[in-house]
């Protein structure tokens, strides 16, 4: 889908200065039953922007999106998408929502191989009380929606932590995690993958010049193991500085784990690892 | 209260300060139940806070403020967490002296330590803090308004920061007249613009939120700068501390100790979670937690600083 059509319509509406969002924020008060509306309404309006026409369905126990009812830090949310056992082989594409930011679309993971999105994770940036979205495409063409109430503030505009020159020195490390080991044959394993990178959101202001810090972050990831593809992953700037995602990995081991990452600057980043004995 | 008042007596004429001995009774009658200020050292007040969360209730008095006077002037340190928690700090001041509050020192951002400097707006002091904040408070305020009339409701009218007029690089020391005060800007630690104050003349360190006693610690800035704070702080020539939360005054360096265990807890813990693969989500109820149940509001706060020790660590 061509992304950028697809956002024009959420940002012509949603950026037209400071002010607005001041008053977004104030207005986000929690799940007041006088906010149903127009919340459900700015959803249909996501939806359409995102996904076209295609109507969705309630995912029911087909999809689990959890995240903490009350941000511990609102500029890294931890968030969790899980598809069953029965609906993960299926799955080709699942897309995360942070409806009240002032860009919604968070994520869309792509599956390069069955069940890669089994149990996916991701760390966001919330900008006023929300409601945040998973909508998994499947093979078949049906879009299983599910939906959690988060209450965060002022993620967007959060400075980063620490200083953001030793970030940008960093830029590109990646770290790699395997807390239940390598995959083995009719084992497939949680992968956890992160790349440091500032990750700026266009919103932060630097602390010198007063400015906002121009947009500099991750656009896309590819996973691949033992030359196989596992994911795709577009990348906005409603993930948190250092993109942090998890993923499913099925396989045999000793095959090399490949993460290649390109940012909205054109920079590359790739992180190789062979999964051998001990995770 | 007499026991209180008495040995206020003592130890202001000990140290020869100059001020009437009829101040004590006079801050007496002026004290209210919720914030009756007390004298932890000669001249040098703290209306203490409650350890609860801002609240209509408590008019988000939640934290310690005070004053410092001098023979010519007046300081107050932190004008507390509301518009009416400031007017009754400046009665108290009104009460306890006639000099006038030439300065209004900011020891950070955090909203229930400024959000009471509306009521010294028109009082012409000046309003001193860290570099770093005037853009902290220009960043917290969208989101700090509103959260306070959440949790104050029509009590947050009018509540409210003040520009700071003098921002301190690395140190600044006041004269009240006969007291010299000496503030020092710190490196992030609970924020990036923790202020800290040494009243000399009576060996009293105002820690800001430097230093949390019985109320659990709330992480921020940075957990390694923390703790190098700490250890400098705790090399300072004082007897006793003005903690941000937690009682009146405690003795210092001793009072520092929960928090430095703390604050170590947090970081082998992260640290070990980090090594274990144990991912961000689960780490809060995994890292430090018997550490954290010594602590007031645990439940509320803990959980914050595991995900920024966290944050903070994941990359060193
Ligand atoms: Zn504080």
């Amino acid at each position: 889908m061509p992304r950028a059509i697809a956002r024009r319509p959420i940002l012509s509406g949603l950026l037209p200065g400071a002010a607005a969002l001041v008053a977004g924020r104030a207005g986000a008060q929690g799940i007041e039953p006088a906010e149903a509306p127009r919340r459900a309404e700015r959803w249909r309006d996501l939806k359409q922007a995102i996904l076209g026409d295609r109507p969705t369905e309630p995912a029911g126990p087909a999809l689990d999106l959890s995240a903490p009812a009350r941000a511990q830090d609102a500029a890294l949310v931890p968030v969790a998408i899980a598809l069953s056992a029965a609906a993960a082989p299926a799955a080709r594409a699942l897309y995360l929502v942070v409806d009240e930011n002032p860009l919604p679309l968070a994520a869309v993971f792509r599956a390069g191989q069955p069940g890669a999105l089994r149990a996916l994770t991701a760390r966001i940036r919330v900008d006023a009380y929300t409601y945040l979205h998973a909508v998994a495409e499947m093979a078949d063409g049906r879009l299983l929606e599910t939906a959690r109430f988060v209450k965060a503030a002022g993620g967007c505009s959060a400075p980063i932590a620490g200083d953001l020159e030793a970030a940008r020195q960093r830029m590109g490390r990646m770290r790699m995690s395997l807390p239940e080991g390598p995959p083995a044959p009719g084992r497939a394993v949680p992968v956890q993958v992160a790349v440091s990178h500032p990750n700026t959101s266009g919103l932060q202001i630097d602390q010198l010049t007063r400015l906002s810090i121009p947009a500099e972050y991750i656009r896309a990831l590819r996973v691949t193991y033992a030359g196989a593809e596992v994911l795709r992953i577009e990348s906005e700037i409603a993930i948190a500085e250092n993109p942090t995602f998890g993923f499913t990995l099925a396989g045999a081991p000793g095959g090399e784990l490949q993460v290649v990452a390109a940012d909205n600057r054109d920079r590359r980043f790739e992180g190789r690892w062979t999964l051998g004995a001990a995770g | 209260m007499a026991e209180r008042r008495s040995g206020r007596l003592t130890r202001r004429q000990g140290l020869g300060l100059g001020l009437a001995a009829s101040l004590a009774t006079r801050l007496a009658d002026a004290a209210r139940p919720a914030g009756a200020a007390v004298e932890v050292a000669p001249g040098l007040f703290v209306l203490p806070g409650v350890a609860e969360d801002a609240s209509a209730a408590n008019l988000g008095a939640i934290a310690n403020t005070g004053f410092i006077l001098g023979r010519d002037a007046v300081a107050v340190v932190d004008p507390g967490g509301s518009l009416a928690h400031g007017q009754r700090l400046r009665a108290a001041v009104a009460a306890a002296t006639r000099q006038p509050i030439r300065y209004l020192i900011l020891t950070h951002a955090h909203p229930d330590h400024v959000m009471g400097a509306a009521a010294f707006a028109d009082c012409g002091a000046a309003v001193i803090g860290h570099a770093r904040l005037p853009l902290a408070l220009a960043q917290r305020g969208p989101y700090d308004l509103p959260m306070l009339a959440r949790s104050l409701g029509a009590a947050a009218a009018g509540s409210g920061a003040l520009a700071p007029t003098q921002l301190v690089t690395e140190r600044l020391a006041l004269d009240l007249g006969g007291r010299e005060l000496v503030l020092q800007a710190h490196p992030p630690a609970h924020t990036d613009q923790d202020l800290t104050v040494l009243d000399a003349a009576t060996r009293t360190l105002w820690t800001g939120d430097l230093l949390f006693v019985e109320r659990i610690p709330a992480l921020e800035g940075s957990l390694a700068g923390w703790l190098a704070v700490l250890e400098r702080l705790r090399a300072l020539p004082a007897g006793q501390a003005v903690p941000g939360h937690g009682p009146p005054s405690v003795p210092w360096p001793e009072a520092a100790e929960p928090l430095g265990r703390y604050l170590l807890a947090l970081r082998d813990g992260t640290r070990a979670a980090l090594r274990a693969g144990i991912g961000i989500a689960e780490a809060p109820d995994r890292v430090a937690v018997v550490e954290a149940r010594h602590w007031r509001l645990a439940e509320a706060y803990h959980g914050r600083n595991v995900t920024a020790a966290y944050r903070e660590l994941e990359w060193e």
